[in-house]
């Protein structure tokens, strides 16, 4: 296995992700859709940690500080949810329109 | 073909097809489901890249903690007409447009470090990672607890009611 190898999958999960994100309607579909291209990002960090660097840590460190981020994130994404949820009654992203009047 | 070959395919085929069901599943309780089997599937690409803690973390952190998270979400907000409704808007094919022209970018990335060899069996670093945390990466590990702690005050503030309104 190359480093090629783990970067045309982590490729393909971004890619994914993406598509998820711009094509979903559902917001705790593109949530998800987010934490793939979190995940594609960290093989990445772990790739090259491994292959350009095997006797460090420093990628994995970073891959670390990542997953803690997104936890973060998705806590305070889900938090809003369900706020915007309780004012709209709607999970579907077309239909919050509450800022245009 | 190789051990490590049979490996990487089989958990790269279980993260892409996974991945692929959760941004096209109608249903998004299943959705969800496949969420949790695409993070598990990174979790061992993380092991078989000698990520021992890193495994661990994306185990405990994400399969168990967010997908759980975003599970139960899920389940609260669901209603049964959810089931009829479209759930791809329809910018779909601009959307599929973007992807391509970036996966002709991303190949040219990837196809330039194709005659990198693989360095040999890597070592546990759980140990090293708790050295650089305590050492060099000190003062970024504790502005993330920082980082948890606005999260989480934020969480509270923002699921909060009021009795009177």
């Amino acid at each position: 296995m190359t480093l090629a190898h783990y970067l045309t999958l982590s490729g393909l999960l971004f890619l994914i992700g993406i598509f998820g994100a711009l094509t979903r309607r559902n917001i705790i579909g593109i949530l998800m859709s987010i934490e793939l291209v979190f995940n594609a990002a960290n093989i990445n960090l772990a790739a090259f940690n491994h292959f350009r660097h095997p006797g460090g840590v420093a990628g994995q460190a970073v891959a670390l500080f990542f997953i803690t981020i997104a936890a973060a994130e998705v806590v305070v994404g889900l938090a809003l949810v369900l706020a915007i949820y309780r004012n709209t009654d709607t999970v579907y992203v077309e239909e919050f329109s509450l800022l245009k009047g | 073909m190789s051990f490590e070959a049979i490996v990487f395919y089989s958990l790269a085929a279980l993260v892409l097809l996974s991945a692929v069901g959760v941004v096209t599943h109608r249903n998004t309780v299943h959705s969800s489901l496949l969420l949790g089997l695409s993070l598990a599937g990174v979790a061992g690409i993380f092991a078989s890249l000698g990520a021992d803690f890193l495994f661990a973390g994306q185990v405990l952190i994400y399969v168990s903690g967010i997908a759980v998270l975003i599970m139960f979400v899920v389940m609260l907000l669901g209603r049964a007409s959810d089931l009829h409704l479209r759930q791809v808007n329809n910018q779909w094919l601009a959307a599929l447009l973007i992807c391509c022209i970036s996966a002709v970018g991303l190949w040219r990335i990837a196809s330039s470090f194709r005659g990198l060899p693989s360095p040999g069996p890597a070592k546990p670093s759980t140990a090293l990672l708790g050295r650089l945390m305590m050492g060099d990466y000190a003062v970024p590990f504790e502005l993330i607890s920082l980082v948890l702690l606005a999260a989480l005050l934020g969480a509270i503030f923002f699921s909060h009611t009021e009795k009177d309104a």
